[in-house]
Order: structure tokens, then C-alpha cells, then sequence
């Protein structure tokens, strides 16, 4: 007897905890504890035993009996919070997640890392120079000598010279990245190719598409065999490279006392596609309706140039280019002003 | 540059639609800013580049035209001057240094009246108002050739004398149209035996300017000196037409010509004769010159091989006479051509007028620099720092450098120890800034209508010294929070200098700001700090033992203290942590570690007795007994 009621206790647990539906206990319940569950007719028997038996197999009995039904109600447990689990892994799928509260880098930021690691696949290192400049490595050294009228493109914020011992006018606020050319090149040999993100100043009133403060990525390359074709071939890739594939470029020419020759590169108006005019009929303001945007002046390095670094313009060559950091920041992302640049309205930077 | 269709058709046959022109004529440099259509006509605007003169005339634009587009140039007619029935007492003193060339001649019995109406159509075109038509000549003939003229009424020139030399400086001087300016010291000018009459290179003057009564005329075709006339115009902040071209240099050469075409249409349309000799006054022939150029240096340069007769035909269509000599083309440069004095020159006029849009393009072939470049500035760690930061929630703004002196005020800063900008576009934008705090708080506060929560961070450049002696450009890492506590923003700044390898406790950048925290960085001392290289340690082979110890102490006992303290009492102490803090209790995870062997629970008792020996002595701190409840 102590043998069957054991046994009916271990094939009894070993049923409830293989099982994981409600009804299916239910039916083991019965099966067990039923009218006529196996446990309940082997209690019924109990009767038939001899007297003095009676009160320790009823005690067994007892115990299996207890055990079945904890472990039914246990199991029970298991069974439900398994479902609301599952429940919860059904839930509506539509509303948004639960972002993490990450920041956001700046637009500029961006796009000059990406900038950075252009030039990078094609050996250019990048450099960082004064804001605070003199005016020979902002105008001399490049050929601009003092009242030339080149010198009208770029009006100068002038610094105080007061208490210091600097003549009054050659303390500037660098006008162009292209400082840092000379700068460069009378510390070491070519080959050099380098690039210069950085902040510039000009005398100019802030509106959409001007401010006292821009940004230009200033670059040149100095070699025994620089050719025109291969400063075309440059920009050509780094502008695919930083504006898509399906780029397209023109080059004109221009003039600046530090290039001969001269070039300067547009690049289709990323508003309008080119078209000069917006889809609903007025003309695109982006592009100022000509369908294309100055991004890149450049040329050949004047021989002026390299000889003020100190190198033999009859042995070297070069090419230098300045990259409109703001505009092609803005052209990328498709802003129409400038401030919002400086704008730190958080609403603006949260898009990018 | 305003330039009519119509005109420019009186030199050059172009073909070419107008928005075709206008395109190639921006990728030979002469940029075409607008094409405007009107009723009869197509006026091109161009924006001309300091280097070409000689496109501040409709002829230049013509040459171009005609270089472009292969035609040949027509030239306006250009008779010989009339011999002189009489000549009238005239008497000039110059100074070649300050006046390279002064040409000039009398014409007398002059009818000044309205131009007629073709002339002042053409000046209207232009944006000129008609005046009368001596004046009108005048301007009419500088747009045509691009040399500036002034007509002088002879009559009122005192004594028939003119002597040019340079303002002593507060002069004063009244305009032909009728202004009186303070001349700045230098500016070229001419006297008569009283008085001065004109500014040169800049305007004519009151006192001699050709008006309705007037009967005989000087016409002076000068050549200046362009810094001269540059520094004067600049610091009267006058600009004329004329200043212009003389300040990027005029066509010395072309003088005369200009003088015969101006006489001509003088006598055609006021009547008159000729009442003197030629006045030419020079300090040089000013001669057309020779450039050579190279062939082969030209195709080394471009990067192409244009063959050789369409090199020629180019440098023809420029009018630069090309012959080829030994191994050389020699050109002869027209003096209008100013800007052509090198070889580098002749290459890109090649260049241009080939077309940068039908060159190749080539990838540079020279060796790959590996020395480190000056100024070398490493954007890794830069882009690190802010992700670390971004990470932290967040974000980042550029602001501006220049600040008003109220800004400085408001942030008790000394104005006078800040760098200055002596021609500020505006008080707003005066001062460099010395700190990005300023900047920081006002876009705080300007983002709070729209946001609880604020995290803004620059990294940028701030001005440091109170005078250019001292300056010192260098990098602030800023940040503003009212998110973060003082515990996590020193926590944000220690994971930052963990990544850099630096070992700096943060709190000195760390303030409490009104409603939040901020904090600020001398990121650039600490890239000097730096040091980035990472070494691995092997995992230890013996399990760890762990073990939360909470300690009772005061609240003037620093936690840094504690943990200090308890790291010092064994090598084998290899984490402590700050894991709760109630009342006066903190709790420290501390993490045993062995490398060599496994730690018995004796090994850690002994350490932990040692521990709270030493805490109780040197703090008067204790285990906290487990409640007895």
C-alpha cells in the first residue's frame, strides 16, 4: 500500500510539472483527487487494511494528498505568471520605444569629421592655427600686400593694441584659413598636404548669408609635380565624397593674388536641384536663383607664394582650395541661414 | 559692372544666346551675376575681380566676348587729334612720382547743352545720369575704354596753371556735385595759382567743373598711382568709378587713345576746335612687354597636353601676338593687361579660355606626407571627448566669439583685461571671449520656454591675457546642466579623463550655478596631460572576494577620505565603491583580489580588522552593528 501511494505521488508530480495549461491541471486534478481519482480510490482502500495499519498509511496518504495539491497550486502560479509574460511581450507594438537621453553633435561638428576623414583617405593631415593673426601671414605672405584691392573682399576686424607692444594694424582677426599657409610651409619640406578647419572674421554685417564670424576648411598640397588637373581631380572627389555621388560640379575662373591659375567651384544648388526655381513656381533664394552655389575657391599656389615660404617655385608646385565650411554645412542639411548655426535653440540641434 | 547687349554689339558680333554667354563667360572669370531682359535690350551685370581693370569697360568685356567666342574686335573710331588753329596759354606742373602720366588738351568754343539722346540712353542703361554733354562724354568715354577723364573749364583755372601734388592733409575741397570734404594727408590734387580744383583719381572740382556757361575745356586723361588714390578714396570713404579702375591700375598705354576718341565725340556733338598742342607728361613710354612662356612648363602646370597651335590661337584671341621662338612662345602684352606679367599668368590664360570644365581630372600622384605637420591638431580625441558627452545627454552648441562689454559687465569680468576688436561691426560683437560660461547661460536661458531639461556643452576657442602680449588661443570644454547633479557631472568629467589617461580629481571645474550645474575646462593644458595608451591586464585567475562594509562616521568625514584610506590598508584591496549613503551610514563594496593564489576568509578578516582599525582611529568611524530587532 505505502508502495502504490508513493508511486502515485511521484507520477502525479511528475504530470503537473510537465504541464503548462490550466485545463490540462484541471483534468490531472480530477485524475487524481477526483470521485474516482487514482489517489482517491486508493484512500477508499485504506478500509480494507488490517486496524492497526490504518493511522500511518492515513497519514501517508494524507501527505501525498497535500503534496499533489501544492504542487497543482504551485504549478498553477508558474503557469499564470508565465502568461501575463508572454502577455507583456504582445503588447502594442506601435507606440514609439524609450529612446535614451543621448545628446546631439553639432551639424558643424559633423560634417568637419567627415571632412576630416576624407582628406585623410587621400593623405592630408589636418592642422589648427591663431585666430589672433598678423597681418603678413593674413595678407603678405599671400600677395597681398598692404592696400592692394583684393584687400576690399575681405574687411578686417582689427585688434586693440593698446598696453601691448604690437604696432597698431597688425593685430587682425584672421580673415581666411589661408593664413595658416605660410605659416605651414616655412616650418617644413614637401610634400605637404594638410587642411585647416577653423573659425574666420570679417568685417561684415550679419544676415541669412553673411556673418562676422564663418567657418572655411583651408587646404594645399606641395609637391615636385602638382598639376591643375589634379587639384580639379581633388575637389571633384571631395565633394562626392562629402555631398553624394550624384554631384555636380563646375569650375570657373576667379582671381586671388595667392593662385595662379585661379579657380573656383560651384556646386549644384541642393534646394532646387539645379533648376533655379522651387517646385511651387518661385524662384529658389538658396542659390539665388542661378541653380548653383560658390562652394570652393582655388587655384594653382602663386609663385609668390611659395617663394615667401622659402621654397623654389621653379622645383615646386601647389595647389591650395578653402572649402565654405558654413555654407556646405548648410547646403548639406538644406538651411536657409547661417545663424542657425550660432542659434543654440535646441529644437534645431535635436535634428541632427 | 553694367554692360548692355547693344553696346557690347558695337565691337564684338556675338552669337552666342545670352544665358550661354553669360555662362562661359563666368568660367572664363568674368562673372555673370545677373542677365537682365528689357524691352529693347539684355543688360548683363558682372561682377569684375581686382586683378582686371581693364573689365571695367564695355571694350574689355567685348575682348573677352571676342576671345571666347573667336570673333574679332572692332574698335571705335579713333582720329587723329586736328592740328591747332591756335593755342592757348597753358602751363602744367607735375610730379611724375605721384602723377605717372598726365595727358590732356584744349578745346575751345565749346556749346555745352544736353547730350543727344542716343548718348544718354546708352548712360541711363548703365545706371549714369545724364548731365550735360560734355560731362557725359567724359563718363560715357571712361565706360567705353576703361580710362578715366575730367574736363576742367579752362576759364575758371586761375592763371591757366595747373600743379599736381599731394594734400598736405584737412584741406578742404568741395566736389563737382557739390560735397565739401577734409583731405586726408597724401591725397593727389591739383592747384591753380589759388586754389584746388581737383581730387585726383577720385572726383573733379566745384570750382572748375564744366557747367552750361562754359566755353573752353582741359580734358586730362591721367594715369595714377593706385595705392595713392587707394589710401585717399579709403580714407574719405569715397568711390567713384574712376577710383576704381586706378586703384587696380589703369591702361597707362591708353592715354592718348582715349583722349582722341573724347575730343572727337566732343567736337561732333559741342561743336569746337582743338586750342593747344598734346600735353603728354609721362615718366615712362609705357610700352606694351614681353612674357615668355614655356610649353612644356604650361603643360607640366595643367596637368594637359594642349597642342601647340591651339596654345597660339588662344593667346591670339587675347591679343597678346603669340611667336614662337627658340623653345619659347613670346607674347607682347597690351597695356591694358596689367594682371599679365608672368608665366603663371600666361598659363591660366590658356587655361581659362580652353575651359576648366574640359580638363581631366587626376587624383595627385607625389608621396603620402608622413611627418607629423606643424600644427598638427588630433580630431580623434576631440570627437571622443564630445561623444563621451553626447553619451551623457548632452549637446552641443557653437556660439560666437565676440561678446559686448555688458556681457563681460554682467559676468564681473573687467572689460579692460579682455582683447578688444578696435572696429567692432557692432558694441554687441566687441570683446573675445575670455570664458564660454557667458555664452553657456544665455542659451540655457534661452532654451527654457521650451525645455525642462537642459544639457549644453561647447568646445571652442576662448581669448586669454589681458593685452596681445600676453594672448594666449585656447580650447574651453563647457558645460551646462540642470539634469545632472554635482555627482554626476563629476562622474561625466571623470569618465572623460579616464578615457584620456588622465589622473585629476574634476571638482575644481565643477560649479553650482542658480538652477543647475556648470562646469569648465582648459581642454587644451589638458591635451597636454594626455596620454592615451592603453595597457592590458590579464584576468585574474582566482575568483574575487566580495564584500559590503557599512560604516558609521560623521558627516564632516569626506568620502574620498574613507575611500583613500581603505585602498591604502592592502595590495589586495582591488575596487572600493561607494554603494549607499543613509544618515550617517556608507556602505563600500569592496572587491579582494589575488592574482597569484586563492583569498581565504582569514586573508580578508585580517584586512578587514586592519581597515576598521585604521577608520576608527584616524576618523572616529566604526562598523555599524547589525540590528539586534
Amino acid at each position: 500500500m505505502e508502495e502504490k501511494l508513493i508511486a502515485i505521488k511521484n507520477s502525479a508530480l511528475s504530470i503537473i510539472l510537465d504541464t503548462s495549461d490550466k485545463k490540462t491541471l484541471e483534468e490531472i486534478k480530477l485524475q487524481f483527487l477526483g470521485r474516482n481519482g487514482q489517489l482517491t480510490l486508493a484512500i477508499k482502500e485504506i478500509a480494507k487494511l488490517p486496524k492497526e495499519r490504518r493511522p500511518e498509511i492515513g497519514v501517508l496518504a494524507n501527505e501525498v494528498k497535500k503534496a499533489i495539491e501544492q504542487t497543482l497550486e504551485n504549478q498553477k502560479l508558474i503557469i499564470k505568471k508565465f502568461e501575463s509574460e508572454t502577455k507583456k511581450e504582445q503588447i502594442d507594438t506601435t507606440a514609439p520605444g524609450i529612446q535614451p537621453k543621448i545628446g546631439h553633435l553639432h551639424p558643424m561638428t559633423q560634417v568637419i569629421y567627415e571632412v576630416v576623414d576624407v582628406f585623410k583617405s587621400i593623405g592630408f593631415q589636418t592642422a589648427d592655427g591663431p585666430e589672433i593673426e598678423t597681418d603678413y601671414y593674413n595678407f603678405e605672405a599671400l600677395n597681398i600686400p598692404k592696400h592692394h584691392p583684393a584687400r576690399d573682399t575681405q574687411q578686417t576686424l582689427y585688434l586693440d593694441t593698446q598696453n601691448s607692444k604690437v604696432t597698431p594694424g597688425e593685430a587682425i582677426l584672421r580673415t581666411q584659413t589661408s593664413a595658416m599657409q605660410g605659416r605651414v610651409m616655412e616650418k617644413i619640406k614637401p610634400p605637404i598636404r594638410v587642411i585647416v578647419p577653423g573659425k574666420n572674421f570679417r568685417y561684415e554685417q550679419v544676415d541669412a548669408s553673411h556673418s562676422f564670424e564663418f567657418w572655411q576648411v583651408e587646404g594645399f598640397l606641395v609637391d615636385e609635380q602638382v598639376r591643375l588637373t589634379d587639384l580639379f581631380g581633388t575637389i571633384d572627389y571631395v565633394l562626392r565624397k562629402l555631398m553624394g555621388e550624384g554631384t555636380k560640379l563646375k569650375f570657373a575662373t576667379t582671381n586671388f593674388p595667392f593662385v595662379e591659375p585661379g579657380v573656383d567651384t560651384y556646386i549644384e544648388c541642393t534646394v532646387c536641384k539645379g533648376k533655379a526655381r522651387l517646385p511651387n513656381g518661385q524662384g529658389c533664394s538658396f542659390c539665388k536663383q542661378s541653380g548653383w552655389s560658390e562652394i570652393m575657391p582655388a587655384g594653382m599656389i602663386h609663385p609668390y607664394v611659395l617663394s615667401a615660404a622659402g621654397y623654389n617655385p621653379k622645383e615646386l608646385s601647389g595647389f591650395a582650395f578653402a572649402i565654405g565650411l558654413s555654407r556646405l554645412v548648410t547646403l548639406k542639411y538644406q538651411m536657409d541661414d547661417l545663424r542657425l548655426l550660432t542659434n543654440p535653440d535646441l529644437r534645431i540641434l535635436e535634428q541632427f | 559692372m553694367l554692360a548692355p547687349l547693344s553696346w557690347l554689339k558695337d565691337y564684338v558680333d556675338t552669337t552666342l544666346a545670352p544665358y550661354e554667354l553669360g555662362e562661359r563667360l563666368t568660367e572664363v572669370g568674368l562673372g555673370t551675376e545677373k542677365i537682365i531682359k528689357t524691352d529693347d535690350d539684355t543688360i548683363f551685370e558682372f561682377e569684375i575681380t581686382p586683378n582686371r581693370p581693364d573689365l571695367l569697360s564695355i571694350l574689355g568685356i567685348a575682348r573677352e566676348i571676342a576671345a571666347v567666342e573667336g570673333k574679332k574686335i572692332k574698335l571705335p573710331k579713333l582720329p587723329n587729334f586736328p592740328n591747332p588753329k591756335k593755342t592757348l596759354r597753358f602751363e602744367i606742373k607735375t610730379d611724375k612720382t605721384i602723377n605717372p602720366r598726365f595727358t590732356g588738351i584744349i578745346i575751345d568754343g565749346i556749346n555745352v547743352k544736353d547730350s543727344p539722346k542716343w548718348l544718354q540712353e546708352r548712360l541711363i542703361k548703365i545706371n549714369q545720369r545724364p548731365i550735360n554733354n560734355i560731362v557725359d562724354i567724359t563718363n560715357y568715354v571712361m565706360f567705353e575704354l576703361g580710362n578715366p577723364i575730367h574736363a576742367f573749364d579752362y576759364d575758371k583755372i586761375k592763371d591757366h596753371v595747373m600743379i599736381v601734388e599731394k594734400a598736405k592733409g584737412t584741406e578742404l575741397f568741395k566736389s563737382v556735385d557739390g560735397i565739401s570734404y577734409h583731405l586726408p594727408k597724401d591725397a593727389v590734387i591739383i592747384k591753380d595759382n589759388e586754389r584746388i580744383i581737383d581730387l585726383c583719381g577720385i572726383k573733379g572740382g566745384f570750382n572748375s567743373g564744366t557747367f552750361e556757361d562754359t566755353k573752353t575745356i582741359f580734358i586730362r586723361v591721367p594715369v595714377e598711382d593706385p595705392i595713392l588714390i587707394r589710401k585717399a578714396s579709403q580714407a574719405l570713404n569715397l568711390r567713384s568709378e574712376a577710383s576704381s579702375i586706378f586703384e587696380r591700375g589703369v591702361n597707362a598705354g591708353g592715354t592718348i587713345d582715349t583722349l582722341k576718341r573724347c575730343v572727337d565725340l566732343v567736337l561732333e556733338t559741342a561743336g569746337g576746335e582743338i586750342a593747344s598742342n598734346l600735353y603728354d607728361l609721362k615718366i615712362s613710354d609705357f610700352s606694351p612687354w614681353n612674357v615668355n612662356l614655356n610649353i612644356e612648363r604650361l603643360n607640366k602646370i595643367l596637368g594637359i597636353e594642349i597642342p601647340k597651335n591651339k596654345v597660339i590661337d588662344i593667346l591670339d584671341s587675347l591679343n597678346l601676338s603669340p611667336v614662337i621662338t627658340k623653345g619659347f612662345i613670346e607674347c607682347t602684352i597690351p597695356t591694358y593687361r596689367n594682371d599679365l606679367k608672368t608665366e603663371e599668368d600666361l598659363i591660366e590664360e590658356v587655361a581659362r579660355i580652353y575651359g576648366y570644365n574640359n580638363f581631366p581630372k587626376t587624383i595627385p600622384t607625389g608621396e603620402i606626407p608622413i611627418i607629423l605637420v606643424p600644427y598638427f591638431k588630433d580630431y580623434k580625441i576631440e570627437e571622443k571627448a564630445k561623444n563621451i558627452l553626447i553619451a551623457a545627454g548632452f549637446s552641443e552648441i557653437y556660439t560666437y566669439s565676440l561678446m559686448s562689454e555688458s556681457d563681460l559687465e554682467n559676468a564681473h569680468i573687467k572689460p579692460e583685461r579682455v582683447l578688444r576688436v578696435d572696429n567692432p561691426v557692432s558694441r554687441e560683437f566687441e570683446y573675445l571671449r575670455p570664458t564660454l560660461k557667458i555664452n553657456l547661460l544665455k542659451a540655457f536661458s534661452q532654451n527654457k520656454p521650451n525645455f525642462k531639461e537642459i544639457n549644453l556643452f561647447e568646445l571652442g576657442k576662448v581669448y586669454l591675457g589681458k593685452n596681445l602680449d600676453e594672448t594666449q588661443e585656447v580650447y574651453f570644454l563647457s558645460g551646462i546642466s540642470n539634469v545632472k547633479n554635482f555627482y554626476e557631472v563629476k562622474g561625466i568629467i571623470e569618465r572623460l579623463f579616464l578615457y584620456l589617461g588622465i589622473k585629476e580629481d574634476p571638482t575644481k571645474y565643477i560649479e553650482g550655478i542658480d538652477d543647475g550645474v556648470f562646469f569648465e575646462i582648459n581642454f587644451s593644458e589638458i591635451l597636454k596631460k594626455v596620454n592615451l595608451e592603453k595597457i592590458f591586464i590579464p584576468l585574474p585567475k582566482y575568483p574575487p572576494v566580495l564584500e559590503d562594509l557599512a560604516i558609521v562616521a560623521s558627516d564632516d568625514v569626506k568620502t574620498g577620505d574613507l575611500i583613500n584610506e581603505i585602498k591604502n590598508q592592502s595590495s589586495l584591496i582591488h575596487i572600493v565603491s561607494l554603494l549607499d549613503q543613509y544618515e550617517e551610514t556608507r556602505t563600500f563594496h569592496i572587491v579582494y583580489q589575488h592574482r597569484e593564489r586563492n583569498l581565504t576568509t582569514d586573508d580578508v578578516s585580517k584586512i578587514r580588522e586592519k581597515i576598521l582599525k585604521t577608520l576608527g582611529e584616524k576618523f572616529k568611524a566604526r562598523l555599524k552593528q547589525p540590528s539586534t530587532a
